[in-house]
């Protein structure tokens, strides 16, 4: 958020909305309604004084109106920009009585109510549509009595609830009597999955499962007295990398209760203002009425109200559920039928955040064939530095972080203790140093009192030390004099109920980070040139994508095949799912397009080394060798292959999805086995999948795959039945084909890991199929023709355990390439210059793979795009002098860096290739004179951290 | 197809959420104008009203 205000290349235009488009793709035309702040965006510093003096107070929109705000406000403390902004609806201002308090109090004169605001026009090459969605309005369902009992709220109010920063400042307490509740009750699917009468939408919101099952465990962190936690559920949708995991976590926890059904009816003891769910569990059939302190409605997401009014401006439709219509000819989730205009994240329809964010990179790759690049940046000029020289000047910031550190930590002690500590010039300390007003705060305090060296006690630096580095560098101090101490998630949340042991571990950290600020020394980056063309590997249907984004940018490509034609996994489909696209055409137009462009398209070539780093990568490929600037790997996964679980391989009419889909593809008119129709198939989902022993997670696409298969066979007259653990339609238009599945006559019966189904048969051929079903308290005999196993996806070990030595990319537990950050870097890896595409990273559908193509073209642009990279400093070097040539460390590095080079004739020395090493220090803690440095971890900085942790 | 010379400097970006901020600073970091264009008066979207985020419990904003 804070990138993106502060980048230079990105206008904000907050408070503004389109009104006007034409043009086409590559020249559109736009108009902006920028709307009145009142507020000058350029005068206001955001200090709040007028906010103090502002006499109205209404609800907050960003609390859900849980919190108040006055009518001159800042809409949340990390806003951007921090500008405030006047609601003239409440401002008195409007009213008889003029108050001009907030006018009387700015000293920067920002206030302007006669704000006309401002119509501005635009000319852009495309057009992203990223508008989100609205949450559901939970008071429509009158039965659950939203709005009309104290204690029944939604999910976006429990989370506001639960946050730091929020109206109860992290506590969770009950509206009615502000007691901590004991047992809380959440209710999924409230407006999603709607059936019959009940309000709401027919489609699965995705991502309220997963919110909940989070929400239990933060509940149960915040509060730890809770007794009961009820989750009443349907199926219980974990379907996206590492969430089935998180899942399974969440069932051992002993307060945690999940039961499959969805209450009918909630109503209040008006005495105690409990509320009474009734419901009947679907698993026991058992009628019963619960008793909860809270009841929390995982509320789902609607279209944004105004999709309509933009739809009109942008000349594209709406879907039937109102959301921005995707075209579904492409098989890709981004395209609308207005060439130049892209759909991403839930303006299209509900999407969790890892795949919003894979879509938006997959959107930007889109645009930027139709836009023009701006001229390439000049050498930034040299920045004045800051005079560093003499003693360590070092201020000390501790960030409350809300309540997650300030509620355990004592910071008043810990500012104490930092005062003490030699050297230390300045401590100050902040609700949230990650906002504006705190960054600037400690730009601000840099400059005052001449800091050369800062030190962050606060969160986590893998997500924040950039942050805080930027804002040193923004003044002239080198980034790399600054130090992060973590005293959050190492503190504050591991001992949370020990917070005076807390304190004092914070404390000796906190000694421990000043110490080593003391030694640090500023460190300058280096460039190098950027080759500019791509390697991708895997010519599948992610492969296909991100050749073909790459190469309408003008890049030069080579698209590596290890099979004899391109298609992967869409070479053994019929069908793919949502709009029910002919694989075979989806296939054939990827492939012709490849075939017409420049794409360097290779079959049958596997790669056989990749050496060099980002930028310059040298390949050797069984079909020739060249020079790349970045990598994409789209290997795919593989079917798994079922090791004789529910008779496979010992009855012959036992197959898979996969070869099911193989007889559905010969099969062209009617479904015909040896010639004739078979009476009853049974689908068996989860096979190989959501095993927790073997650490597979859902593998996401066999759900939707099933019921598209079962639809076709139901169609064709064969009766069907669905054996499942949950039904995890997720995708878009997948709910709604497992309702019509349903409607067909589709049977679907629930069977648990302890009580799997029983196939037997004879001479090689399965006949029954035995199956407890739960609800009934029976046993059912099924007389089948075919089994089907819904095989799961499973890492191709062969292929990744290649690119793991060749490129270095950390594999999961699930044996998938592991990405840089589950939601926030989905394309990309720990390796620079190497990005990830499509199910290399773990199991996903067509749609979700041709958005990952996307996103990494986007991602490898935006490398490409400079004419030279800059590599962290953070490096190794070698004193040569010491060196004596024993080659240890060439022989210890992971990553190829040292080499042994000719220093003067005859004599030997290691040389560090700055490009390659990662600084992880192994060599230097391994080096027997002492030759190696760490460069932001020198033994100086090391020593005297022990030494301020022995002394503390 | 529209003819591939035609190409205007910049694109719009509707919406100031997780998903229109990737968008922005994908393009932006490769020397790309974006108009960044959001409804309400902060960037931030649904993402910054939630506290954690699953599965890795990272903080949201």
């Amino acid at each position: 958020m804070m990138d993106a205000g502060r980048h230079p290349n990105i206008e904000v235009l907050t408070n503004s909305e389109l009104t006007h488009l034409d043009g086409r793709a590559g020249s559109f035309r736009a108009t902006v309604r920028k709307n009145p702040r009142y507020v000058s965006e350029e005068l206001c510093t955001g200090c709040g004084l007028c906010i103090d003096d502002c006499p109205v107070i209404v609800p907050n929109e960003f609390e859900v109106g849980m919190g108040a705000r006055k009518a001159i406000y800042s809409p949340f403390p990390q806003a951007v920009p921090n500008t405030h902004i006047i609601d003239r609806e409440h401002c008195l201002n409007d009213d008889f009585l003029v108050c001009n308090n907030c006018l009387n109090v700015c000293d920067r004169n920002a206030i302007n109510f006669d704000d006309p605001g401002e119509e501005i026009r635009l000319d852009v090459g495309a057009v992203i549509v990223a508008t989100g969605f609205d949450v559901y309005n939970a008071s429509a369902i009158p039965s659950y009595g939203y709005g009309l009992y104290h204690n029944v709220l939604t999910n976006m109010e429990l989370e506001r609830l639960l946050n730091a920063t929020g109206p109860t400042r992290g506590h969770i307490v009950r509206p009615s009597d502000h007691k901590v509740p004991r047992k809380i009750a959440f209710v999924q699917c409230v407006g999603s999955r709607g059936e019959g009468r009940e309000a709401g939408c027919q489609y699965c919101s995705r991502f309220c499962c997963m919110n909940a099952i989070k929400d239990c465990l933060l509940v149960k962190q915040h509060e730890s007295d809770i007794e009961e936690l009820m989750v009443f559920y349907i199926d219980v949708r974990a379907a996206g990398k590492g969430f089935e995991e998180f899942y399974q976590r969440s069932l051992g926890m002993p307060e945690l209760k999940y039961v499959r059904g969805r209450p009918s009816k909630i109503i209040e003891d008006p005495q105690t203002r409990d509320l009474i769910i009734s419901v009947e569990n679907g698993e026991t059939g058992e009628v019963s009425k619960v008793r909860a302190d809270l009841v929390v409605l995982s509320t789902g997401a609607v279209a944004a109200a105004s999709n309509r009014d933009l739809a009109e401006v942008l000349g594209i439709n709406l879907d039937e559920n109102s959301f921005f219509e995707v075209e579904p000819r492409y098989g890709s989730p981004l395209h609308t039928a207005r060439e130049g205009i892209y759909v991403c994240g839930c303006a299209a329809g509900p999407n969790d955040i890892s795949d919003s964010v894979a879509q938006g990179s997959g959107a930007a790759a889109e645009a930027e064939v139709f836009t023009a690049k701006l001229p390439a940046e000049e050498e930034p000029l040299v920045k004045e530095e800051l005079d560093i020289s003499g003693p360590p000047r070092v201020g000390v910031f501790l960030c409350h972080c809300g309540i997650n550190i300030a509620g355990v930590l004592d910071i008043e002690e810990l500012k104490e203790v930092a005062k003490n500590i030699p050297d230390v010039v300045y401590v100050e300390d902040n609700l949230f140093l990650c906002s504006d007003e705190g960054q600037r705060l400690v730009q601000e305090k840099i400059v005052e009192h001449r800091l050369n060296r800062v030190v962050a006690a606060a969160c986590t630096p893998r997500t924040h030390e950039p942050i805080f580095r930027e804002s040193c560098d923004q003044v002239g101090l080198n980034p790399y004099l600054f130090e992060m101490v973590n005293i959050r998630d190492q503190c504050s949340w591991v001992h949370t109920k020990v917070p005076k042991i807390a304190t004092k571990k914070a404390r000796d950290l906190i000694g421990m980070g000043v110490a080593r600020a003391r030694h640090l020394q500023p460190l300058y980056r280096k460039t190098i040139p950027v080759n500019q063309s791509v390697l991708v590997i895997g010519g599948g249907v992610a492969g296909m994508c991100a050749a073909l984004e790459l190469e309408a940018q003008g890049m030069k490509v080579y698209l590596l095949e290890k099979e004899g034609r391109l298609g992967g996994i869409l070479n053994n489909l019929t069908r793919v799912y949502p709009a029910n696209l002919s694989a075979f055409e989806l296939a054939r137009t990827m492939v012709e397009k490849i075939k017409a462009s420049r794409v360097e398209a290779m079959a049958s070539t596997e790669v056989n080394s990749i050496t060099g780093f980002v930028g310059n990568f040298d390949v050797s490929t069984t079909n020739g060798n060249f020079r790349v600037g970045a990598v994409v790997v789209a290997t795919g996964a593989h079917i798994y292959k079922p090791q004789g679980e529910f008779g496979y391989g010992r009855f012959e009419n036992v197959i898979t999805n996969q070869e099911l889909e193989n007889i559905l593809h010969e099969s062209k008119d009617g479904i015909h086995v040896n010639g004739k129709t078979p009476g009853t198939v049974l689908f068996i989902q989860c096979v190989g999948s959501r095993d927790t022993e073997k650490d597979t997670g859902c593998s996401r696409f066999c759900c939707p795959t099933t019921i598209k298969q079962a639809i076709r066979l139901r169609e064709n007259g064969v009766n069907v039945v669905v054996l499942h653990r949950d039904v995890r339609t997720v995708g878009a238009k997948a709910e709604e084909h497992y309702r019509h599945a349903r409607e067909l006559g589709v049977k679907f019966i629930r069977y648990t890991p302890e009580r799997l189904p029983h196939v037997s048969g004879r001479d090689q051929r399965a006949e029954q199929v035995e199956i407890r079903e739960l609800a009934l308290h029976q046993t059912l005999e099924i007389d089948v023709d075919y089994v089907v196993l819904a095989a799961g996806m499973v890492p191709n070990e062969q292929s990744t355990a290649k690119l793991h030595d060749i490129l270095k990319v950390p594999l999961g537990a699930d044996g998938f390439f592991m990405e840089r950050h589950a939601k926030l870097g989905p394309v990309e890896s720990t390796t620079e210059g190497v990005f990830l595409a499509g199910c290399v990273s773990g199991p996903k559908d067509i749609a979700d793979s041709i958005a990952q193509g996307a996103a990494a073209a986007a991602k490898v642009a935006s490398l490409i795009s400079h004419d030279t990279v800059a590599l962290e400093p953070t490096t190794c070097v070698v004193d040569q002098t010491l060196c004596r040539a024993c080659g240890r460390c060439v022989e210890i590095c992971d990553y190829h860096a040292p080499s042994l080079v000719e220093v003067a004739p005859g004599l030997k020395a290691a040389q560090i290739n700055q490009a390659l090493c990662k600084g992880c220090g192994t060599c230097a803690s391994w080096c027997p004179t002492g030759a190696i440095a760490a460069m932001h971890f020198t033994d100086e900085q090391i020593d005297s951290m022990m030494e301020a942790l022995l002394a503390g | 197809m529209v003819p591939k010379g035609i190409k205007a400097n910049g694109v719009l970006v509707l919406g100031g959420g997780i998903t229109g901020i990737q968008a922005a600073l994908d393009l932006a970091s490769s020397r790309i104008k974006v108009y960044l264009v959001e409804k309400s008066p902060s960037l931030g979207g649904r993402m910054a009203q939630l506290d954690k985020t699953f599965p890795t419990m990272d903080c949201a904003i």
